[in-house]
């Protein structure tokens, strides 16, 4: 007997089991109304996290002791690994990155239990049977048909290593900040539940579920920016996003999140549109277990294709009873979800920011239709077709710069109503500079009309909201007579919330200027070259020096073929191939960046011979790195929305809502 | 004076023999170079066989180098662009195109992209319009 795996799969059945007497609990009180059943329930759904957290610990110490006769370590660890590697080892593999996902639902759920459940008397056992459901929902094919802790029959010597493509730093976080963003979803998923399953309609529910969903909304953000940087500097293709159906899986759930932030202000301000923003987190959270079934269906092939097994089905099913219970409870109670009042005016900042979370969800509308079609097409016609990077720019492209435009303008409409006048009045300028700049940008040679209205919107947003800015700094330092810099900076304490949502629509702004740029202007070449030769490149020198191999003997790494390459002569590269001694046909690439805030030179290795010639592929990016600048403006902006200011956490003492 | 006449004819006519092989030289130059621009534009219009996704410009695996060495084969042969494209995808199928074609099976999904705008649009705009007729009766 294996003490560690028994260890393992005894706390998972006693979390399971835990879950099943939560569930127990919760019904009892429903018929009793006795307190201390609610609160055994809440304790177990805690008790649970701590379970599930320690059968996490024994898969670590099963991982670091090297003990190969647990199936799963075997599988995705070897001895040469280094420790800290073996963090990704948890989550690689269809059981461990159940396990991860099981473990991480846990821990939302007790910070849940913990944090909002005794503000929600009205919803906390409804609350409680929706998490209690949820947990045995995943702990079900942990334990019976994808145990982590799987004891194989023959003990081999060595372990076959990590996945090659997850043998990177980044995989240290990427997986981990993907996994619990799409697992956080089901916090607003539960808020939403217990108001549809209590009949709590009014604006109780939103109040709790709105930091919950902007946590969700960063770590989920988090997690795609750090998927793209990953595809960027391990994949070798130039690229960062290339509409993958894993990647688009992972991109579904934000679109409804980051359409329910917008979208919950209206209804917190003006108790408008509550079936809406009921629908939003029921679809992020159905939209996250999708994704957990296009990774594990085996219905796709993908990049991220390490996590396939035959559990497809059953998560089809979950996805299938989620959406099913969803929608039943929505029409059920659709009655009550009339608005408490009506808009003022469609000139108001109500609108736009409605505007706002319909153009997300027809862009969700639209991936998801193209992520599917390929499996829909094998069903009804037996041929598989493959939907393609163009259809997704084509159908989702001018969709998204609608959405610039609405962003812009959404940001300057004051609540409740205004006149045509003052809209004219405060587009006029922005609007006017992002015109000449565009106009500028065509006698200079862009022709692309698609181009030229991304920037041009773009533009408008980052005037739009700097303008914001400028004229809130102004008030501030009226009022505290500091400088218009300091005031500004001021405007983050007072209205954390705003700024930082103002900051993510910076971001957002700066990233559409770098994806149209780098995409439209990227220049490609590839050469074959043997030492001492050179060729050029967007005005740029590529020399090849020498190829040469190191063998680092760590992570399953057989040896590295490098190259050696000067840039104009002065700055020097190494890109290369990564080869594995347990995965001959699975090189993965160095990539090597000679980067600038103007353009990346991106060199990427892809063959060579044994007499030293090599073929080189190189890519030159016009403003790419700007994506990475706007993303983390964007991520600041997140996280100084998400926590909480002094201001407004002394209002939420005083018990009033900040609506911002 | 004949042997000056006779030396400057033969420097007009090396000059213009020299002329003609740069001219020459700088066609081949040309070709080869519009060739290159061509042969990485026709591999962007296509996708791996056996990936997802992965445009053929930037895939690694030996089928993808094997089609690209073809595609400058047959545009040494003279072939232009479509018609290689159409001998690829009479040879993989559909699936290498990366711009999916607007035509048989594929119209579903451009209608479902359709038809969710318009749900959006007409819903929504729907919503919002209803919305602000109630008010406006209300003032009345």
């Amino acid at each position: 007997m294996n003490i560690i795996a028994t260890l393992g799969s005894a706390s998972l059945i006693i979390a399971f089991s835990c879950t099943v007497f939560s569930l127990a609990a919760s019904l009892i009180y429903f018929r009793t109304q006795i307190n201390i059943f609610l609160s055994l329930a809440r304790h177990s759904i805690i008790a649970t996290a701590m379970l599930i957290s320690f059968s996490l610990l024994v898969m670590a110490y099963a991982l670091l002791s090297n003990d190969f006769s647990i199936a799963h370590v075997a599988s995705v660890s070897s001895k040469n690994m280094e420790p800290w590697m073996k963090w990704a080892s948890i989550y690689s593999g269809q059981s461990g990155s159940l396990l991860f996902w099981t473990w991480a639902l846990s821990l939302f759920l007790a910070m849940f239990s913990l944090k909002t459940l005794p503000k929600i008397h009205w919803g906390a056992p409804h609350a409680i049977v929706v998490m209690a459901l949820l947990l045995s929902a995943f702990l079900i094919p942990l334990i019976f048909f994808t145990s982590p802790f799987t004891v194989s029959t023959i003990t081999p010597e060595d372990g076959r290593g990590l996945n090659p493509l997850l043998v990177d730093r980044g995989m240290l976080v990427h997986p981990p900040a993907l996994l619990s963003g799409l697992v956080s979803t089901s916090i607003p998923f539960t808020l939403a539940m217990s108001a549809l399953m209590s009949g709590r309609l009014d604006s109780s529910w939103i109040q709790h579920a709105r930091s919950w969903a902007l946590l969700s909304f960063l770590i989920l953000s988090v997690g795609n920016f750090l998927g793209a940087w990953w595809a960027y500097t391990v994949l070798g293709w130039g690229g960062y996003w290339g509409w993958d159906p894993v990647e688009n899986s992972a991109i579904l759930p934000l679109l409804p999140i980051a359409a329910f932030l917008h979208s919950q202000t209206v209804q917190l301000r003006r108790g408008i549109f509550k079936g809406w923003n009921l629908s939003l987190v029921l679809a992020a959270f159905a939209l996250a277990v999708f994704g957990t079934f296009n990774v594990r269906s085996g219905l796709v092939a993908s990049v991220h294709s390490f996590a396939q097994s035959d559990i497809g089905p059953y998560f089809l099913g979950l996805l299938g009873v989620i959406s099913f219970i969803s929608i039943a409870l929505l029409c059920l109670r659709w009655n009550s979800l009339k608005p408490d009042r009506d808009l003022d005016s469609l000139l108001s900042k109500e609108t736009g920011l409605v505007l706002n979370t319909y153009i997300l969800m027809a862009i969700t509308l639209v991936i998801l239709g193209g992520t599917l079609f390929p499996i829909f097409s094998e069903l009804i016609q037996g041929v598989r077709i493959t939907v393609g990077p163009p259809f997704f720019n084509e159908t989702t492209g001018p969709l998204w710069i609608v959405l610039l435009i609405v962003m812009s303008i959404g940001i300057m409409l004051p609540w409740r109503k205004t006149t045509r006048n003052s809209i004219l009045k405060r587009v006029s300028i922005p609007l006017i500079i992002s015109i000449t700049t565009a106009f500028f940008l065509f006698i200079l040679g862009i022709r692309n009309y698609i181009v030229l209205l991304t920037l041009l919107s773009a533009e408008m947003v980052l005037l739009v909201t700097l303008r914001e800015f400028f004229l809130g700094g102004k008030v501030q330092q009226s009022i505290s007579d500091q400088p218009l810099f300091l005031s500004i900076l001021k405007l983050f304490e007072t209205n954390q919330h705003r700024y930082g949502g103002y900051l993510v629509h910076i971001g957002v702004a700066l990233i559409a200027i770098a994806i149209i740029s780098s995409y439209t202007f990227q220049a490609q070449t590839r050469q074959t070259m043997l030492p001492g030769e050179s060729f050029n490149i967007s005005g740029y020198q590529i020399k090849y020096e020498e190829l040469f191999e190191s063998k680092p003997g760590i992570n399953g790494v057989s040896k590295e073929i490098l190259a050696k390459v000067e840039i104009d002569g002065k700055r020097l590269i190494y890109p290369g191939q990564r080869l594995f001694t347990n995965f001959p046909n699975q090189p993965v690439a160095i990539v090597a960046i000679d980067g600038n805030p103007l353009r990346d030179v991106y060199v990427f290795l892809q063959g060579w011979t044994d007499e030293g010639m090599i073929e080189l592929h190189v890519f030159v990016n016009p403003l790419i790195q700007l994506l990475w600048f706007g993303g983390i403006i964007y991520v600041v902006g997140a996280i100084l929305a998400y926590t909480p200011s002094t201001r407004s956490q002394e209002t939420v003492r005083h018990g009033k809502i900040d609506a911002r | 004076m004949h042997a000056n006449l006779a030396r400057n004819r033969l420097i007009h006519a090396l000059i213009a023999i020299c002329v003609f092989f740069l001219m020459q030289s700088t066609v081949f130059a040309q070709t080869t170079n519009n060739h290159e621009e061509q042969a990485l534009s026709i591999e962007k219009q296509l996708l791996c066989p056996q990936c997802t996704n992965e445009r053929l410009d930037i895939c690694s695996i030996q089928i993808c180098i094997d089609m690209r060495k073809e595609i400058r084969e047959q545009l040494q042969n003279g072939r232009n662009s479509d018609e290689i494209i159409f001998y690829f995808q009479n040879r993989y199928g559909q699936r290498v195109l990366a711009d999916l074609p607007r035509s048989g099976f594929n119209i579903v999904l451009f209608g479902w992209v359709l038809t969710s705008i318009a749900l959006v649009t007409l819903g929504g705009g729907y919503t919002l319009f209803r919305l602000n007729q109630k008010t406006n009766i209300d003032r009345n």
